[in-house]
């Protein structure tokens, strides 16, 4: 029983790390209706410029006492733009041009974007992975048999709280509701006076800001980094997007979870080389059975 | 003249490396046809039938691992070659319909993301599976062709002619199948499937065959490409393959036979031969960059530029350069100047 | 002129073809001295130099480099004969592909100027890489490759159907099935009864975990489990929760620190085995790197290498002064291994040269010579080659990473 809530603490924090990247899929999905191949390499750029950032305040191990959260959110916050940017520069160089293209062309393109970013992170950092910055100090939280580190309460304490904030976003303020007006019809969005361009720049600036957080705190939840590592997280939190409902924020994060616990238990009951078939043939049978995802509703194709 | 073209060309093809008879050009040769073959198979997929299959490398992978687990000491199986090509071809169609069926349902872009699954599922199993795979060493010492008492052995020369053989056929086949009944169903529904329902065309047998055929082409390479190199092991057949043929034909033209052949090799050529010679050229200004590491950097970058500007590829139909540069039609009629060139 | 497509297509052929006949061979070495009266003479290295793989591949090359450099320096053939090195890369986007490397080895075979080769580094590439230089006849040494099946064995035997009487194929490293077996011992010397096995899923480190999975259950040892990871896994913790639920006195790691070996061996201090001891072989012998990706877990961890201890033989002293002066940076793991491997080919060629009176020796003289090596000093020690293309009489060194990224030697044995 202990080794089951162990691993399922394993799971939610693997999980935490897939639903914030999700969080920024399920955006960028819901308003332009592309899949965005390049937001995986988004969030391990997010790594990338959180290492840079410690580096620059002198950060190589341990931080304790307040400077912790002044450097945490310093370093979050400076990720988090520093990814927004990158975002919306390749929203407006490779996809603006394409929205009205038919759907393959934007989809190619993203892929494209994806191998030109993880080739320039292999040009910053080399080819092997390199080591992340402690911050977080070690005491870990005992329930019993059950360790959880503070590492992982943070990474689902942050999704959570990310999660909050953005559909606080989303559903209470106006920019939130331009977006869903866009996401739900582009024409008549437009004529009713939101700008689409600025409005779609914002989308992608909130969705890779997330993946930025989620960047920084993989690097901290791991202790290392590698510029490679967006591909299969990035494949995986499309997993989890898809099945929580694409276009949903709750169900992002919910999905996000899920498939971290799969991936756990998954190398628990039976073996670690298998876990990513097992994720990948949820992807394939939610997509058979329930392409609407667990929370998604189902919308007929608009002839 | 432009009816010969095409024999003309494949005239040249055959000819070509009793000129260039250098043993290394030769083998990249017969590995870029290869390769060309997996495109012809992916254009009809992707070109033909509009269906985004981003995982074509698993096709390529059951065609192989097929012909290795029957033509090889594995299992002590050793069916003739020529029966393989048959063989494997139609095992990698029945996994064609396999993996197209679960899809059907769905719209192009989580189309793509499943067969992306698919291609990540299919090499992880064989690699999973050791007892019958050989696991990460794969298979070995595979059985080599024999025609009329001559064993191919380990010149690359006869498997170019085999390769370029199965070039010739798929392309006759690509080309009947284009023009016919079937081939118009797969053009309607890549264009749109709702009318293309309500015209009366039965979309799951369509999109089932566009797969199915598609991956048999894969069969076949898989049978050559496995027997040339001796060996099949799982870490051939990574998404770096699938994005490598899709390339192929985003650059040279999807949908268009000659554009896909061109985009192959192109694409081939970038890898053995002008990538190494940037290279030494950058080297001999005293640049110290290693080009060769950069492939997918260029992939990516050649993917972007070509959606953006061009992105009916290097030699278009007229079709698609038509329906893809939607503004501009003064744009459309300065290239209308030189269509028909293309068969 | 307008490009009609057809146009387009000739050019394009036209294009390739001329960068083909520009390209005969790729990148050779710098030290153009003048070419000497008999001609040129190449060895061909084939290894991964580019990506991810190019951390391990490209000190590797500088071994093989290096000696071809300083046989040239110390008047090749007294002069007569100019020695170039061939080098071409058989990784693709950073990962050692089988294709590319049978690419090489042809590009080798059709070069008359090569006479033997070094490589490859990998197994699996030396799979698809033995049957052609069996047929073609040119002897390659390979500086790493360590599966069983590539000399003995009915795969070996599968491997050579084009000559199968002759042997082309030598490797200056030890077997897995050495190599594990006495990781085996070791193990059961170092009191650990229990132990949990984790591998990269790749051709050695999948060989290397199978053999000492046997020898150790042979040795009277439990064997707790064995799990393979995937490449390019970042979260290993599900799986280290897994291990330490079965309270192992050591993990067993068959693979190489690029595929896994730093990282895994990290996280296993995330999930409360820092005391736990970490058991790899040759493939995490780099330290350098192990010891940067592993961190402060770097400590207690007990590997094995292929070469006697660099320390105490004088040569292999010399050795590393030297590539550190030549290349400004420290040997990597198979470096030592390399450069023996090139001189053996560099005193074959010599051999053949002089036997044939100064003429340019065939490819079959220098294999033959290469076969008849025996007690051939170099960095890693006296090397010989048995009947299979294996070294005769290997030394295993035994070290053990302590903190603050410190070595020590535990133990060096000749195996039998």
């Amino acid at each position: 029983m202990d080794l089951f809530l162990q691993q399922l603490v394993n799971g939610l924090s693997l999980g935490g790390i897939y639903a914030l990247i999700a969080l920024g899929y399920t955006m960028i999905y819901g308003i332009i209706e592309l899949i965005n191949f390049a937001h995986g390499d988004v969030y391990t750029l997010g790594t990338f410029f959180s290492l840079a950032i410690l580096t620059l305040l002198g950060v190589t191990g341990i931080v304790t006492g307040p400077l912790l959260v002044v450097v945490v959110i310093v370093t979050m916050l400076g990720a988090m733009i520093l990814c927004g940017l990158t975002g919306v520069v390749i929203e407006r160089l490779a996809y603006r041009r394409l929205r009205n293209a038919p759907r393959l062309a934007p989809l190619i393109t993203a892929i494209g974007m994806s191998f030109i970013l993880e080739n320039l992170m292999q040009y910053w950092h080399g080819p092997s992975p390199i080591p992340f910055p402690q911050v977080i100090p070690n005491p870990d939280v005992h329930l019993g048999a059950v360790t959880i580190a503070t590492k992982q309460i943070l990474v689902v304490v942050l999704a959570i709280g990310l999660m909050i904030v953005l559909r606080a976003f989303v559903y209470r303020t106006k920019l939130g509701q331009a977006m869903r007006a866009t996401a739900q019809d582009r024409d008549a969005a437009q004529l009713m006076g939101i700008d689409i361009n600025t409005t779609i720049a914002l989308t992608f600036l909130i969705g890779s800001a997330l993946a930025g957080a989620a960047g920084f705190v993989s690097g901290v939840y791991y202790g290392s980094t590698w510029f490679f590592n967006g591909f299969g997280a990035g494949l995986k939190a499309f997993t989890a997007a898809v099945l929580g409902g694409i276009g949903n924020l709750t169900g992002a994060m919910l999905g996000g979870f899920l498939i971290g616990l799969i991936e756990a238990m998954t190398t628990q009951l039976i073996s670690d080389q298998w876990s990513n078939v097992v994720v990948f043939s949820v992807l394939v049978l939610v997509l058979i059975f329930r392409p609407s995802g667990l929370l998604g509703e189902s919308l007929p194709a608009k002839v | 003249m432009r009816r010969l073209q095409p024999y003309l060309l494949f005239g040249a093809a055959i000819v070509l490396p009793l000129i260039f008879s250098n043993g290394g050009f030769v083998n990249f040769l017969a590995d870029a046809g290869a390769f060309v073959l997996l495109a012809l198979g992916l254009n009809i997929v992707v070109g033909f039938a509009g269906l985004l299959d981003l995982g074509y490398a698993a096709f390529f992978a059951i065609g192989s691992y097929t012909f290795a687990m029957l033509a090889s000491p594995q299992f002590g199986i050793h069916i003739p070659f020529w029966v393989m090509l048959f063989l494997a071809s139609g095992v990698a169609a029945v996994f064609g319909i396999l993996l197209g069926a679960p899809t059907l349902r769905l719209r192009g872009d989580y189309l793509a993301i499943v067969t992306l699954g698919f291609g990540e599922i299919v090499p992880q199993t064989f690699l999973n599976l050791s007892q019958w795979t050989g696991g990460p060493n794969g298979i070995g010492s595979l059985d080599q062709p024999a025609i009329f008492g001559y064993r191919f052995g380990f010149q690359a020369l006869p498997y170019y002619y085999l390769i370029l053989g199965l070039i010739g056929v798929a392309v006759l086949a690509a080309n009947n199948l284009r023009a016919s009944r079937l081939g118009r169903a797969w053009m309607a529904i890549r264009e749109d499937e709702l009318a293309a329902a309500h015209a009366g065309i039965n979309t799951t047998v369509t999109k089932l065959s566009a797969f199915a055929i598609g991956a048999s082409f894969s069969g076949l390479a898989g049978c050559a490409y496995a027997s040339k190199l001796q060996l099949v092991s799982p870490d051939q057949f990574g998404f770096n393959v699938s994005v490598a043929v899709l390339s192929m034909l985003v650059l040279g033209g999807m949908g268009n036979i000659p554009g896909v052949i061109v985009g192959s090799l192109v694409i081939s050529s970038l890898d053995r031969f002008i990538l190494p010679q940037l290279t030494n050229f950058m080297h001999g200004f005293g640049v110290a960059i290693d080009l060769t590491n950069s492939r997918f950097l260029i992939y990516g970058v050649i993917l972007v530029l070509t959606m953006l500007f061009r992105p009916e590829g290097l030699i278009p139909s007229r079709q698609r350069r038509s329906e893809l540069h939607a503004a501009g039609d003064a744009a459309l009629a300065e290239q209308t100047l030189y269509t028909e060139a293309v068969p | 002129m307008r490009l009609t497509p057809l146009l387009r297509v000739c050019l394009a052929v036209a294009l390739g073809a001329l960068l083909s006949a520009c390209s005969s061979s790729t990148t050779s070495t710098a030290t153009s001295t003048a070419p000497g009266s008999g001609g040129t003479i190449e060895i061909g290295v084939d290894l991964p130099i580019s990506g991810a793989d190019a951390a391990i591949g490209v000190p590797t090359q500088n071994g093989a480099v290096l000696a071809i450099e300083e046989a040239n320096k110390n008047g090749f053939t007294g002069g007569v004969f100019k020695l170039e090195s061939s080098l071409l890369d058989d990784a693709v986007q950073g990962v050692h592909d089988p294709a590319a490397g049978a690419q090489n080895v042809k590009t080798f075979i059709a070069d008359s100027a090569v006479l033997a080769m070094v490589g490859p580094f990998n197994s699996n590439v030396a799979k698809s890489e033995i049957p052609l230089t069996d047929d073609a006849g040119l002897a390659q040494i390979s500086p790493s490759n360590t599966n069983d099946g590539l000399t003995v064995g009915p795969d070996a035997k599968n491997l050579r159907t084009a000559h199968p009487d002759t042997n082309t194929y030598f490797r200056v490293c030890t077997k897995d099935s050495r190599q594990g077996g006495a990781l085996a011992q070791f193990a059961q010397k170092l009191g650990f009864k229990k132990v949990f096995i984790i591998d990269d899923n790749e051709t050695y480190g999948k060989g290397l975990a199978d053999t000492f999975e046997a020898a150790y259950k042979g040795l009277g040892g439990t064997v707790l489990g064995h799990e393979h990871i995937t490449a390019n896994q970042q979260d290993f913790k599900a799986l280290l929760t897994k291990v330490q639920s079965t309270a192992p006195d050591a993990v067993f790691f068959g693979g190489n620190t690029s595929t896994g070996g730093g990282l895994l061996r990290r996280q296993m201090g995330d999930v409360g085995m820092s005391a736990t001891p970490f058991v790899g072989g040759d493939g995490i012998s780099d330290t350098a790197e192990f010891v940067k990706e592993a961190g402060a877990m770097a400590n207690n961890v007990y590997y094995s290498f292929a070469a006697p201890d660099a320390d105490k033989l004088p040569s292999a002293k010399a050795f590393v002064q030297a590539y550190k002066a030549r290349f400004n940076s420290d040997v990597g793991p198979y470096s030592a291994p390399a450069f023996a491997a090139a001189q053996i080919i560099i005193a074959a060629i010599e051999k053949a040269v002089k036997d044939d009176g100064g003429k340019m020796p065939t490819r079959a003289d220098v294999l033959k010579n290469i076969a008849a090596t025996n007690d051939f000093p170099t960095p890693i020690g006296k090397i010989g080659f048995d009947a299979n293309g294996d070294t005769t009489a290997p030394m295993l060194t035994l070290k053990k990473m302590l903190a603050g990224g410190k070595t020590e030697t535990v133990a060096q044995i000749t195996l039998k």
